[in-house]
């Protein structure tokens, strides 16, 4: 009985309905044209619909950090709803963050095409630009998202840091220092202007704006370890270690800041606590060819010649286009008797700009 | 058991111990002829030997002379090998040889033998120590040699010396200095080699050697020196060959120093006992018959050695030994006013660099300022070593010692560098070589390498933390709006005629009201849009007419986007009248088709809908026929009306039948259209 029951209402439904709307007539044309205009309308909104429910699907994946997904999503609301500027903007930053930077600057593109005056949508092209490593757009889109929204540290910040790229050091401060008047509390831009000083040669400015960055934020490994590599440059090799150790304090696996305690170890002539150093660093990042060159230094140092070049090897092997690798190598392969290898490491160490590589060649490889 | 252990190790000790044989026949008794064979060569062999003992003392060459002696004391040496003072004097030539190393084993033998066999033994077996390397050994033995040798005569410098050797070796050893030296063994036979001028780009190489070359030899067997060339391949020297052409003679030809554009060689030749220095040139592929220098140089009153050019080539510096002086040679140079005329000047020495002892080869380097001359004075650690002076303000520097391994307590000597500096070729008599003087490959270190090391930072934040806008736009209220045409007609439920009317529609989920309009008045239709998935209500206003009310909904994604709806109004004002057209009776009767049922159930709804309405059905028919029976056909007609509806429920006190026959029409009889609307049913509204 109870099955019968829906089915009877449905009947009865149908009825009443049939009851109530009859058709009585064919449509006019003009009723017609109007019918089919809603017809139209109804599927444009549910097109819209669709396109807003991939959307918010594709806003879920991206808070999941599923970007692929999320730009599938997205890609489906641009093709329901091809004006959802939106849909554009969040496909665009999903793609920068897949590291899909020419999809995102085409993407963004289209979206500036539709709204020329979305500033985000020029500072993320521009994020799409920096990823492809084309500069020089890159900074035509901050400075565009500069114009549409001078408030953006962000736009500012990027900037600073594509002057810093291009070796601009000063241009990189200065827009540095404009994100850091718009966002105080943004310790990057402290750290980034500390380091543009610092390759301005302007080491006590450096070290103020590291130390800045530190006061506002005292967990930062990466700044002390900035900080230590500064100290270094002015021979400040005790505050270097002490910044060095506070780094391996907030992070015990900061492989950089063993491997540059290290160098400071050395330097100072401790040649047994700097291998351990550099053994630390390479027990955290097996594939460092920089703490493995350094250890082939040290090896050098102590006479261990053969240690010396089994290391060298590695880092060469690691890192191809490491030339204080090749410096060191060719080091170990003179003092092992390999005189033909070691011209060859030099001469490889000063294509890629070693000085020590071109000196070593000069005097040892030359007629 | 204690006391046969001891007894068995003092047999073998005793056994072990070699005793010194001398030469007495009484030792020979079974060998007559061999002892006296032995007794004569030795005395053959002191000759010589006593020659060459008064040369060395002399500071002067030896000449053949320990040779000489030598094959004469090998002779005896056969006969009997355990005679201290014969192995000695063995051990003595070797020393005084270009192979030193074979002096060790017959000195340390005499030492052994008879540590007292001759006054200058502790002399010789110090130096066969020092050439082993026991430094402190040696040390002792020169000691205990200059303790007993008492005559008042020069040996004792080289006593000393020998003790400052031991000295100066002993911390050379310990401090070698930054180089490899390497026998460059396709260059060197068992023979001597010497004399290496290396070109400045370090592809050919110039050197001597006495091996075999087809000449005369000597009465000992040994060859002349000649000249020979090599050229380096893939890190390798090729066989050395002779330079053809006038070069090499049957005398001893030695080079000493190739120009440093490798086209003029100077060389030294000894013809009837005279060393004087010759210059060749490259003309070609040819190198010219070789000229004496100007007398200024090679003169004829002296020895002339180990020549080399100056950077400038307008200087020649070389050796002279100088008869008067107790120096042995010495480095003179000599200039010239014309490069053209060759003008040598009358020579210099250059006291500077000159020792007590034999200076030896010299090498200007490329660099004008520097110099390297072997000499076995003050600062050797045996022999000849190599050292280095630097002309500081026009004066040369004290020699320095190049020091260990390029230097050892053999000799060492000769110098010719690549123009780098980077590698240079020598010659040494040391241990382990291929025999007699070999030519040696010398790689400095330079000044000791530093290791490049590298420190890595995150210069840029954004390293670290990339610094990305991350915020998109945010998520939205999803909209489904999907609309339905909504369209209508308000007709009188009886006449089906169009009314017009207000409609509102109300959104019942809302309560509000969405629209409000009026339907056309001459068609009654009206035509609107509704959002679909909604229950709405519609209110249907006419004057004259029963408001009308009720709900209706529009599904939710309908394919069919319209919705048709008729409106029925039903008529409740006093006094009108409507007819029924589709109600049918057969001509001329009174029984209604079943045609008519629709219309009748309209009416019977409405007056089941309006409880309070009274109606009068009236027939009416044209004017054709008799009146009296279209007036009867009429009443009954209305009459049948009035049955079907009474049948139908409908009180029969609200309804009245009455027949009018042809005497209301409504229209002109003239015309059959006329009649045909005359023809009909209608009723009336009578109360309500």
């Amino acid at each position: 009985m109870s099955l019968n029951k829906p089915i009877l209402f449905a009947v009865f439904a149908m009825a009443i309905s049939s009851a109530s709307f009859a058709q009585l007539e064919e449509l006019t044309p003009e009723e017609q044209a109007y019918r089919d205009s809603i017809q139209a309308l109804n599927e444009d909104n549910a097109a819209i619909a669709s396109s807003q429910e991939a959307y918010n699907r594709g806003v879920e994946l991206f808070g999941q950090e599923k970007y692929g997904a999320a730009i599938q999503e997205f890609k489906k609301s641009i093709d329901f709803d091809p004006k959802f500027t939106a849909a554009y903007y969040n496909k665009g930053v999903a793609e920068n963050k897949a590291k899909k930077h020419k999809d995102a600057v085409k993407t963004l593109s289209t979206l500036i095409e539709l709204k020329g005056d979305y500033s985000k949508a020029f500072f993320q092209r521009g994020l799409g630009y920096q990823g492809l490593n084309e500069y020089a757009k890159a900074e035509e889109d901050y400075e565009k998202s500069i114009k549409l929204d001078p408030t953006n540290p962000k736009a500012y910040y990027n900037f600073g840091t594509l002057r810093f790229l291009q070796k601009d050091y000063e241009g990189a401060a200065n827009y540095f220092s404009k994100t850091i008047e718009l966002d105080k509390e943004n310790v990057n831009a402290y750290n980034d202007r500390g380091s543009s000083y610092r390759m301005m040669g302007k080491y006590a400015q450096a070290i103020s704006d590291y130390e800045a960055a530190i006061a506002k934020n005292p967990n930062l490994a990466f700044v002390l370890n900035n900080l230590g590599t500064t100290k270094s440059k002015t021979k400040d090799y005790k505050g270097a270690l002490a910044a060095f150790n506070r780094a391996i304090s907030i992070d015990a696996n900061f492989h950089l800041a063993y491997n540059n305690r290290g160098v400071v170890q050395m330097n100072q002539g401790r040649l047994d606590d700097a291998e351990k150093d550099f053994k630390k660093a390479l027990s955290i990042k097996s594939d460092y060819a920089t703490a493995e060159s350094n250890l082939s230094a040290i090896y050098f140092k102590k006479k261990e010649y053969k240690k010396a070049l089994e290391h060298a090897n590695k880092a060469v092997k690691m890192d191809k286009s490491n030339s204080a690798a090749y410096v060191n190598r060719a080091n170990a392969k003179e003092m092992t008797r390999d005189m033909i290898g070691a011209c060859e490491d030099w001469l490889k160490a000063k294509e890629l700009g070693s000085e020590a590589g071109k000196k070593y060649y000069a005097e040892n490889c030359a007629n | 058991m204690k006391y046969i252990v001891t007894i068995i190790t003092l047999t073998f000790g005793l056994m072990t111990f070699a005793q010194n044989v001398e030469f007495k026949s009484s030792n020979f008794k079974d060998d007559k002829d061999g002892y006296k064979a032995a007794v004569d060569a030795i005395k053959a062999g002191d000759e010589f030997f006593t020659l060459g003992n008064e040369a060395v003392f002399a500071v002067q060459s030896p000449g053949m002379n320990f040779g000489l002696a030598l094959r004469e004391y090998e002779k005896a040496q056969k006969f009997n090998p355990d005679n201290a003072e014969l192995n000695y004097k063995i051990g003595v030539c070797h020393a005084n040889s270009s192979d030193q190393e074979k002096c060790i084993p017959f000195l340390k033998k005499a030492y052994k033998l008879d540590p007292e066999c001759d006054p200058f033994l502790n002399y010789y077996y110090g130096f066969a120590l020092q050439l082993d390397g026991d430094f402190s050994a040696a040390k002792k033995a020169y000691d205990a040699f200059a303790n007993s040798y008492k005559k008042a005569d020069d040996f004792s410098k080289f006593v000393s010396k020998r003790k400052k050797e031991c000295q100066i070796a002993t911390n050379a050893v310990a401090s070698p200095v930054r180089a490899w030296v390497d026998n460059v063994k396709e260059l060197n036979t068992p023979q001597n080699e010497y004399g290496p001028s290396v070109s400045t780009d370090g592809a050919e190489l110039i050197l001597t050697s006495n091996r075999p070359n087809g000449h005369t030899p000597n009465e000992l067997g040994g060859y002349d020196d000649d000249i020979y060339i090599s050229s380096l391949s893939n890190g390798k020297w090729s066989k050395p060959k002779a330079i053809d052409g006038p070069v090499n003679s049957e005398s001893d030809d030695v080079s000493n120093n190739l120009s440093y554009d490798g086209t003029k060689l100077l060389m030294h030749r000894v013809v009837d006992g005279q060393c004087d220095i010759f210059e060749s040139e490259l003309k070609g592929a040819d190198w010219t018959a070789p000229e004496k220098l100007a007398s200024s140089i090679s003169s004829s009153r002296a020895n002339e050695r180990f020549a080399s050019y100056s950077a400038d080539g307008w200087s020649i510096y070389f050796n002279r030994d100088n008869a008067n002086r107790s120096n042995g040679y010495e480095v003179m140079y000599s200039s010239m006013q014309s490069k053209i005329q060759k003008n040598y000047m009358a020579a210099q020495m250059i006291s500077s660099i000159n020792s007590k002892f034999n200076e030896g080869p010299i090498y200007v380097h490329l660099d004008g300022e520097t110099m390297y001359i072997a000499s076995e004075g003050d600062g050797s650690l045996g022999g000849y070593d190599i050292f280095v002076s630097e002309n500081i303000n026009g004066t040369w520097s004290e020699p320095k010692n190049l020091g260990y391994p390029i230097n050892t307590q053999y000799d060492d000597f000769f110098f010719s560098a690549t123009a780098n500096g980077k590698y240079a070729y020598i010659a040494s008599n040391r241990a382990g070589g291929e025999g007699g003087y070999d030519i040696y490959k010398v790689t400095f270190w330079g000044t000791e390498k530093e290791p490049v090391t590298a420190t890595e930072d995150y210069l840029l934040a954004s390293i670290v933390n990339p610094i990305a806008d991350n915020s998109i736009e945010e998520s939205v209220t999803v909209k489904k709006k999907s609309f339905t045409v909504f369209k209508g007609i308000t007709i009188d439920a009886i006449s089906r005629k169009p009314v017009e009317a207000e409609i509102e529609i109300t959104d019942n989920t809302s309560g509000k009201v969405i629209e409000t309009f009026t339907t056309n008045s001459a068609t009654g239709k009206f035509i609107i849009t509704l959002a679909s998935g909604k229950n709405y209500g519609i209110a249907v206003k006419a004057e004259g007419y029963l408001f009308h009310s009720e709900n209706f909904d529009i599904p939710k994604g309908s394919s069919d986007n319209l919705v048709n709806k008729v409106i029925e109004l039903k008529n409740i004002k006093i006094g009108s009248k409507i007819a029924l057209r589709n109600i049918f009776f057969d001509t001329g009767k009174s029984i209604l088709r079943s045609e008519s049922n629709a219309e009748l159930d309209r009416l019977v709804k409405l007056m089941k809908d309006v409880p309070n309405l009274k109606v009068e059905i009236s027939g009416h028919t044209d004017n054709t026929g008799s009146a009296k029976l279209n007036e009867q056909l009429s009443q009954d007609r209305a009459e049948a009306v009035v049955s079907y509806l009474t049948k139908k429920g409908i009180a029969a006190s609200r309804m009245t039948a009455k027949g009018y026959g042809p005497n209301a029409p409504i229209a002109s009889n003239a015309t059959a259209d006329g009649r045909q609307q005359n023809r009909r049913t209608e009723f009336e509204i009578t109360g309500n």
